[in-house]
């Protein structure tokens, strides 16, 4: 049996791991265009600004490819022909495979705006992207983030920290709509600004202002230039799926491949998993879980099943976690659903960056939380919401879920707020 | 983003270049001119301090005290870190140093309220602390015999690596610029595993050697050696003053120190120290363990590069692993720098052990 796994991020290789779990003589084939080695894409930050170093982000030591027998060819697929199960690599090499694994992961979105081809616009998503931003900043001055979400406030804080004078121009009029409330997502804003960061709220880029082919600046809403030698694009990112074109795959609405639960797309012996994929959601919708934890979840279910296994990837409560310049976060169940009737529990301990949000049905049952600030254990916030536990009775439990460092000031709710509806 | 952790990998003196084999021959040098000859006397003797052992008492404490201001730059941001580091403070200048010395003063040979066999093999050593008051006889036998033991398996080896101890004290503090150039590889967890119970092995034989000569009394008169040269006396002496080379001064000394900024603090403590090997024993059947909270991990290696033990703390956290390491000072780095609050310290009973057998690689397939 020869299973060949396009992608070799986490979902790839999760995948790969537990194929060879499952079955230790198959031969498993991993192609990727972008490293010779797994790396961690959570950690580019790290290895930019040197906290760590580039073979730091490698999560196996470098023999874990020959250990655990995976051939590993670094190309590109370009064509899928599904009937003759074999794929066309850029090199103008073919491979045949048995069963097939799409991990491809996702690519930049980078919008219609005139100039993204100047050089110096550019991502923080790839290997290649961090050897881009590492060679430009070296001698860059001045750069703007365009896109206020996750990796928008990671890029800020390392070319702050890179000595670079940073614009972060924000759609919206806090930081992080998607996951926060407003008051959290200002005083994030005014965490970065403190950082130095010039933060730009309800601001978009209308145009990137270039000369001899090169970014000089930006111009963005009510017509202000910004001068600038980077333009970093974050406003998301998109399935990686365009080399599937005329294979048969079948595409959801948002450019990602249809699976269904046990992750297999609609051809046979071909299934996908992680950032290019499509998947239900709790509500119903169709559409891709471009996270770091769901890359993994679903490789490891499609490694399963591909080995032969019946198992079915099951979105469970959703958690995710994060860290905002110095602020952790820590976030599960519906925060930002707008759930019908849904009440939110809020309190910030003094001027500190810690804050608790929990959001309850008019039944009292709590349905997410928003954590910033301390940590907090995930695990037992999520079985509270599956226990369809009250307000009341979390609010007086809430310190068996804190996760603090030893000796930290204990987390005390304030005898005003407790027991508020 | 840990702030002081900024470039880590970038500076030349932090990430094995020219600056720090410079650093490292200094100290290479520096050792071997203290331990082997007396050119620091004279400077001793001007700066009234006696010896030069009291000088590099001085300096040595000196340097956990700034190295501890350091270590708090970029991580007094946590209690817990806070606490320690006043703590290695606390015992290295008053109770490894000040004491000692006030009891000199007082004409009374300076004894070490904070160190233990067989780290100090002097305390085990008959012809040695005999000439101790009956008390502190007494709490050298019973800490190491029972005190170290008891700590351990309530509170992991902690109390005393990265709380108490002098070497782990200068690693902390001292060597933090360093912490992260420590071996994390399968390999060098195999020479640990071998090298730490060797010098073990080889303390208790010449501690045992020396007592069973000094039992048998052949043992030395007022201080000097008998001059009975019976093959047991002859080998005891041997045996003792090898020990006392290779141990004490090459491998805890030179080598120990002189190799921080090339690979990491701990040379000494994870490779060699005998009490770390005892340590690490009552560990493993002791409280603490670091806590994993499932699937949250980003495999970003934090932990496991900053890691001064060389543990792959992220093999564990990656497969969702909570664990003891023998190896493990719970000095609580991996902890505090990861940026997803994934581990935590805890002394709890209630730990499920791990599968025997199984290398934190294997752990996930």
């Amino acid at each position: 049996m020869h299973y060949v796994i396009i992608g070799n991020g986490i979902a790839g290789i999760t995948a790969a791991n537990k194929l060879r779990g499952r079955d230790s003589s198959a031969q498993i084939s991993i192609i990727s265009y972008e490293h010779d080695h797994f790396f961690s894409r959570t950690a580019l930050m790290y290895a930019f600004c040197g906290q760590l170093s580039e073979r730091c982000i490698e999560p196996y030591e470098r023999d874990h490819y020959d250990s655990m027998k995976f051939e590993r060819m670094r190309d590109k697929v370009v064509r899928l022909d599904a009937d003759a199960k074999k794929l066309s690599l850029e090199s103008g090499n073919e491979i045949n495979y048995d069963r097939l694994l799409i991990a491809s992961g996702s690519l930049p979105l980078m919008f219609g705006w005139p100039g993204v081809e100047f050089e110096g616009v550019g991502n923080f998503v790839t290997w290649q992207d961090l050897k881009w931003l590492k060679e430009k900043s070296e001698s860059a001055k001045r750069a703007v983030i365009v896109g206020g979400g996750l990796i928008g406030i990671e890029v800020a804080e390392i070319l702050l920290k890179a000595g670079i004078k940073v614009t972060f121009l924000i759609r919206e009029d806090f930081f992080w709509p998607v996951a926060l409330d407003k008051t959290e997502g200002l005083m994030i804003v005014e965490q970065m600004r403190h950082h130095g960061c010039d933060v730009r709220l309800s601001t978009e880029m209308k145009q990137i202002l270039g000369a001899d082919g090169k970014v000089v600046g930006v111009e963005i809403t009510g017509g202000e230039k910004i001068d600038t030698d980077i333009v970093v694009i974050s406003i998301g990112v998109t399935p990686q799926t365009a080399f599937l074109k005329d294979s048969g795959i079948e595409y959801g609405e948002r450019g990602g491949i249809v699976v269904n639960d046990y992750l297999e797309t609609n051809i046979k012996d071909i299934f996908a998993a992680g950032d290019c994929t499509e998947v239900v959601w709790f509500n119903g919708v169709r559409r891709p879980e471009q996270l770091w934890y769901t890359g993994r979840d679903q490789g490891e279910i499609a490694g399963l099943n591909m080995a032969g296994d019946k198992h079915e990837y099951r979105r469970s409560t959703f958690y995710n976690s994060a860290k905002l310049f110095d602020t952790e976060y820590t976030t599960a169940g519906l925060v930002n659903f707008r759930l019908e009737g849904e009440h939110n529990w809020y309190m910030r301990e003094g001027k500190t960056d810690r804050t608790v949000r929990i959001v309850y049905l008019p039944d009292q049952t709590v349905a997410g939380f928003n954590m910033l600030g301390r940590r907090w254990d995930h695990r037992v916030l999520v079985k509270w919401i599956e226990e369809k536990r009250k307000l009341d009775w979390v609010l007086e439990h809430l310190n068996e879920a804190n996760y603090d460092e030893e000796f930290m000031p204990p987390f005390e709710i304030p005898k005003e707020l407790s027991g508020v509806k | 983003m840990q702030a002081g952790l900024l470039r880590s990998f970038q500076n030349s003196s932090q990430s094995r270049g020219m600056t720090a084999w410079f650093i490292s021959a200094m100290l290479f040098a520096f050792y071997i001119l203290m331990y082997f000859t007396s050119v620091f006397d004279p400077l001793a003797t001007a700066l009234g301090l006696g010896s030069r052992w009291n000088l590099y008492g001085t300096l040595y404490t000196l340097a956990i005290i700034v190295g501890g201001i350091y270590f708090l730059k970029r991580h007094g941001n946590s209690r817990y870190h806070q606490l320690r580091t006043y703590s290695l403070i606390f015992f290295q200048s008053v109770m490894a140093f000040s004491i000692p010395m006030v009891m000199e003063i007082f004409d009374t040979k300076g004894f070490v309220f904070s160190i233990f066999w067989p780290l100090k093999m002097d305390y085990f050593y008959p012809q040695n602390i005999f000439e101790y008051p009956v008390l502190l006889i007494v709490y050298a036998f019973l800490s190491a015999l029972i005190g170290v033991p008891i700590m351990t398996i309530l509170f992991g080896k902690r109390w005393y690596c990265s709380w108490m101890c002098g070497c782990g004290g200068l690693a902390e503090t001292a060597g933090e610029p360093f912490r992260h150039l420590s071996n994390k590889s399968r390999k060098a967890w195999r020479f640990e595993k071998v090298s730490i119970y060797s010098v073990l092995v080889l303390a208790i034989i010449t501690t045992v050697l020396v007592l069973v000569n000094w039992s048998l009394g052949t043992h030395a008169v007022s201080g000097e050696w008998s001059t009975e040269h019976s093959t047991l006396n002859l080998v005891s002496s041997k045996v003792q003053g090898a020990y006392q080379f290779i141990v004490a001064a090459m491998l805890s000394g030179v080598l120990g120190v002189g190799l921080y900024p090339l690979m990491g603090s701990r040379v000494w403590c994870r490779f060699f120290c005998p009490l770390a090997a005892i340590l690490g024993i009552f560990q493993k059947f002791g409280r603490f363990r670091i806590t994993v909270k499932d699937d949250m991990c980003i495999s970003c290696g934090n932990c496991s590069t900053y890691c001064e033990m060389g543990i792959d703390v992220r093999a564990y956290a990656q497969a969702n692993q909570s664990f003891k390491r023998a190896a493990c000072v719970g000095c609580g780095i991996c902890a505090h720098v990861c940026p997803r609050g994934v581990l935590r310290l805890e002394n709890k009973w209630d730990f499920k052990t791990e599968p025997a057998g199984l290398t934190p690689q294997s752990i996930d397939f």
